[in-house]
Parts: C-alpha cells; structure tokens; sequence
C-alpha cells in the first residue's frame, strides 16, 4: 500500500498528479536515451544548460528586434517591417528550442520558458498591429462582432442586393468563360463538338428568363446560377454540375456528379455516375435521363456516361438527414415524365432568336 | 503541458500528421484524397459528412480528414480542428463566381484559434480546365497576402483528374509540417 498516491484527493490533485507526470517523463527520457545510447555521454545536467543558455540568446534576438521596430520612426516602414519579420523569426527559434527540449527540462524551466515565449508573441502581435493598424483580420474583433455579425457569410450576404453585384463586375473581365448569360426568351444552342479545342472547358448559364437551351457535345465542368422558367437540355459533362438558384425549371443532362443548391418547383431528367444531392431546395423532382441528338451516344460513352446507373433516384438531401423521404424532393410520376426529347435539329446561332424548333 | 509533451513524444515515434482537408462543395477535395491514394476517381458522389484516409507518405504516416463542404454542414468543421498539423484549402479554379464565398470561408477559418499553428497549402485545383484562374491570381482574389507573418503558406495550382500538382503541394505541406513539430533527422 502506497497511501501517498492511494489518496490523491486527501493530498490534493496537483501533487499526485505532478509526481505522476515527473515518472511519466522519467520513463519516456529513460526509454529514448536507451534507444540512441550515443547521447549518453553528454546527459545529465548540461542539456538543460545547453537549452537556456541557446534560449537567452534567441530571447535577446527577439527582443532587440522588437525594440528596433518599436524604435524605427513611421517613415521608415521598410526597416520597421524587416525587424519585425526578424523578430517574428526569433520567435519561432524560440518555439522550436522549448519544444525539442520539452520532456528533458524540469516543469519550471518549461513554464518559464513557455511564458516568455507567449509574452514575445503577444508583444510582436502589438508591434505589428501598430506597423499595420489595418490588418483585415485578428484575433481581438470579438468586441465588434455583436454590431456586424457576417459570421456565416453565406446568409450574410443576401440581405443586401446591390452589394453582390459589385465584386461580380470585378472578376467577370479576368475571365467572361464560355457561356449564355442575362438572356430573356430567347432559344440558346451551342455544339461544343465544333468549338473544341486542346483542352475541354467549362460552361456557364446564368442569369437565364424563360428560354431554352440546347448543349450539345462534351464540356468539362457546368456552372447554372439564377435561371427561371426555362428548359435546359445537356450532353454530357465529364466533371460536375452545380446548379444554384433555379426556379419553374425542367433540366435534362447527364453528368458525373451534381449539386443543386435553392431549387424550386424543378424538374430533373439525370444521367449521373454518382448520387446527386440537393441543398435548399423544395418541389424539386427526379426523373431519369430522356435526351437525344445525333451522336449523343458517342459523346456520353467518351464521358463514362455510356450506362444508366439508376443513381438518378439516389437523391440525398442535405436538409434533411433522416432515414424517412424528404419532403423537398420526390420522382416526376410516370405518366408527367417528358418522352425522349430529340434536339437534333437546332443549329447554332448566336443570338438565337431566330431559332426554328422542328 | 505534461501531455503535450508525451503527444509530441508518441507523434514522433510513429512520424504522424494530421492534415484537415476543407473548401467549398464541388472543389475537388475527395477526388484529391483519393488521387493521391491511388484509387478510383470516377465514381465520387458529394461528400456527406466526411472521410477518413491514412496515407504512407515518404517516411510519415498522414491522417487525412476529408470534411464535406455543403453549406449545410460547414458549421461543423470547427469538430475537426484539433490538433491539425497541416491545413488544405481547395479552391474550385474554375467557379469564378463563388470565389467571393471562399475568400470569406477561408478567412473565418484562418481566424480559428485552434487552426493559429497549422501550415496551410492552398490548392488551386481544376487547372486542367480551360477557363480556370491561375494559382497567382487566385492567390490575389483570396487575398492571401494579408495573412499573419507566423502562418507558413503556400499556394500550388494542381489538377485532381490528372493528379499534376498534387505531389508537389503535399511534399511542401509535410516538409513544412515536419520541420516544426519532428526534430530534423
């Protein structure tokens, strides 16, 4: 019986838990000494010697760092800056000393060390938000955070309109991509078979009200962001399809995933390698895939599209994980189903008013 | 502080990381995992909740958490964060229109405590897409240049469907990761 370690709570945790951790340590030191007995030789004391004496100096580095960038005047940001990174170098010298040493220093020497090691951090952390009083983002915001909540900015960003169509103006120039967008009843064909180049790109429909829109051929990947009232028919897309916003829609593609994020009231004929999934939405139904041209077959073959999997009933909603149906989706009932839709027939044009559907 | 120290001990025995995969839905973070590992990419359907994969990796053992990034269920990412080593960011190249939404996710995420000590290697995937923003001028939409001078970072464009770039973005990530918390040997 051993009454000093039987009774902790009598003694109080700290002190049978310190003595715990100092055998604990005792044994990890013993058992990585006897794998490399090299370092025999030079144990004892002077590791812990050898450590403080390494960790003052890059103490002094740190500090004398900082106080040159506390020193330098706010003209001479470059100077300031270059200390500070040496300092913040210092820093992380410091870090990696206390943690190589950790197990082989006594508690206090670690204590110690961790808490100048926190108190350069913290003071480095004054001294840059001092250089950069605009840093965008830090730890200390939590006082501002009750006045403008964007913690999720997903439904932050919704309340105010106008503000998102600003940053979209910025991006389109760098790259407009190969797509239909801000379009009203209009009829859309595009064959990407006469347009490929080296490599497959993707396509966007956005912006779309009552058309209709025919994409024949093969496209890497496929962006669908606010449609409303219009009838979509797709070859095949050797990646994925995220589809955002659509409302009074019918889509017709065959893909190797899709994501459906706020649908409403909209039907989907698929082809999919894998299960679709649906995020938001609600009225949305399945159907399996109905589309035909000529050469569909070729393209979806060349896609891994050529087989029904029958994963366009596989419908997970992220909305609602639960074993029974989700109420937001179900299947177009047999006889609503669109018979096979043929759209051999539309040729290409680009501004597609025109468009004469046989 | 007792048992971190014996953490880092047995870490080191066994040269483990954990690496914490995130981004926004449809980035290519499964297909990534799985291109790295080797297997079939073909079949992948969105992620719902998350995969586990440990990886052989040089001489460590990588613990890759693979979380799904539906809206729905980005909230639970902060379940994941502890003790990760090494962050991955995918980015969707090509999806220009939401790279608003994943600059903002990526900086609420950075903002996180727990992640503070985390090396973070920025994939810019889909590069094998015609149209797909360049790793630099991701790097400018992101605006990663605004990130704390302690957080070690790195930004590769890579292709998941043709695995280019992906070696050479996690030999950063474990290079970076090893040579802070494994003393060099």
């Amino acid at each position: 019986m051993e009454p000093e370690t039987d009774q902790p709570k009598a003694g109080g945790c700290g002190v049978g838990g310190h003595r715990k951790h100092l055998a604990m340590l005792e044994r990890l030191s013993k058992r990585s000494s006897s794998s490399s007995p090299a370092s025999d030789a030079g144990a004892g004391a002077s590791p812990v010697d050898a450590f403080l004496s390494r960790f003052a100096g890059a103490k002094l580095a740190a500090e004398s760092a900082l106080s040159a960038c506390r020193a330098s005047s706010p003209e001479e940001d470059a100077a300031a800056t270059a200390s500070l990174a040496a300092a913040a170098a210092a820093i992380d010298d410091i870090d990696r000393l206390v943690a190589e040493a950790s197990h082989a220093l006594p508690p206090y020497e670690l204590r110690a060390a961790l808490s100048t090691a926190a108190d350069l951090r913290a003071a480095h952390r004054a001294a840059a938000s001092e250089l950069r009083p605009k840093k965008s983002f830090s730890f200390r915001n939590k006082s501002r955070a009750p006045k403008n909540p964007p913690q999720d900015p997903a439904t932050a960003l919704p309340p105010p309109p106008p503000p998102p169509e600003q940053p979209k103006p910025s991006l389109d120039p760098i790259l407009p991509g190969l797509g239909f967008r801000g379009r009203n009843g209009a009829t859309l064909v595009k064959d990407l078979r006469a347009s490929n180049n080296d490599k497959d790109g993707d396509f966007t429909l956005a912006d779309l009200v009552s058309c209709e829109v025919y994409l024949k051929g093969k496209c890497r990947a496929l962006y669908i962001h606010r449609l409303r009232d219009c009838r979509v028919f797709v070859g095949a897309v050797l990646g994925s399809v995220l589809i955002e916003d659509v409302e009074g829609c019918t889509f017709v593609m065959a893909a190797h995933q899709i994501r459906i994020h706020e649908a409403r009231a909209t039907d989907f004929y698929l082809r999919v390698r894998s299960r679709p999934i649906i995020e938001d939405c609600s009225g949305v139904r399945f159907a399996p895939h109905a589309l035909h041209y000529e050469g569909i077959e070729e393209d979806l073959r060349e896609s891994g599209l050529g087989e029904e999997t029958g994963n366009w009933a596989n419908v997970d909603d992220f909305k609602w994980l639960r074993a029974v149906q989700s109420p937001n989706w179900c299947f177009v009932p047999e006889e609503e189903r669109l018979q096979a839709v043929d759209i051999s027939e539309g040729h290409e044009q680009e501004d597609g008013i025109m468009f004469s559907f046989a | 502080m007792g048992l971190l120290s014996i953490i880092r001990k047995i870490k080191r025995k066994e040269k483990e990381m954990r690496i914490l995969m995130v981004g926004l839905d449809n980035s290519g973070k499964t297909t990534i995992v799985l291109k790295i590992n080797g297997e079939d990419t073909s079949v992948i359907s969105p992620t719902l909740g998350f995969n586990i994969k440990t990886v052989k990796y040089q001489k460590y053992s990588l613990n890759i958490w693979d979380v799904g990034g539906q809206k729905t269920i980005r909230s639970y990412w902060r379940n994941y964060f502890e003790q990760t080593d090494g962050l991955v960011w995918v980015v969707d190249s090509s999806d220009i229109r939401r790279l608003d939404d994943c600059r903002a996710e990526l900086h609420n995420l950075l903002k996180e405590e727990r992640l503070a000590g985390a090396s973070l290697l920025v994939f810019a995937n889909k590069q094998d897409i015609q149209g797909a923003l360049k790793p630099d001028e991701i790097a400018k939409v992101l605006n990663l240049e605004v990130m704390d001078r302690s957080r070690h970072w790195k930004i590769v464009g890579c292709s998941a469907y043709t695995g280019e770039g992906l070696l050479e973005g996690f030999d950063w990530l474990v290079q970076d990761v090893a040579s802070r918390i494994y003393v060099l040997d």
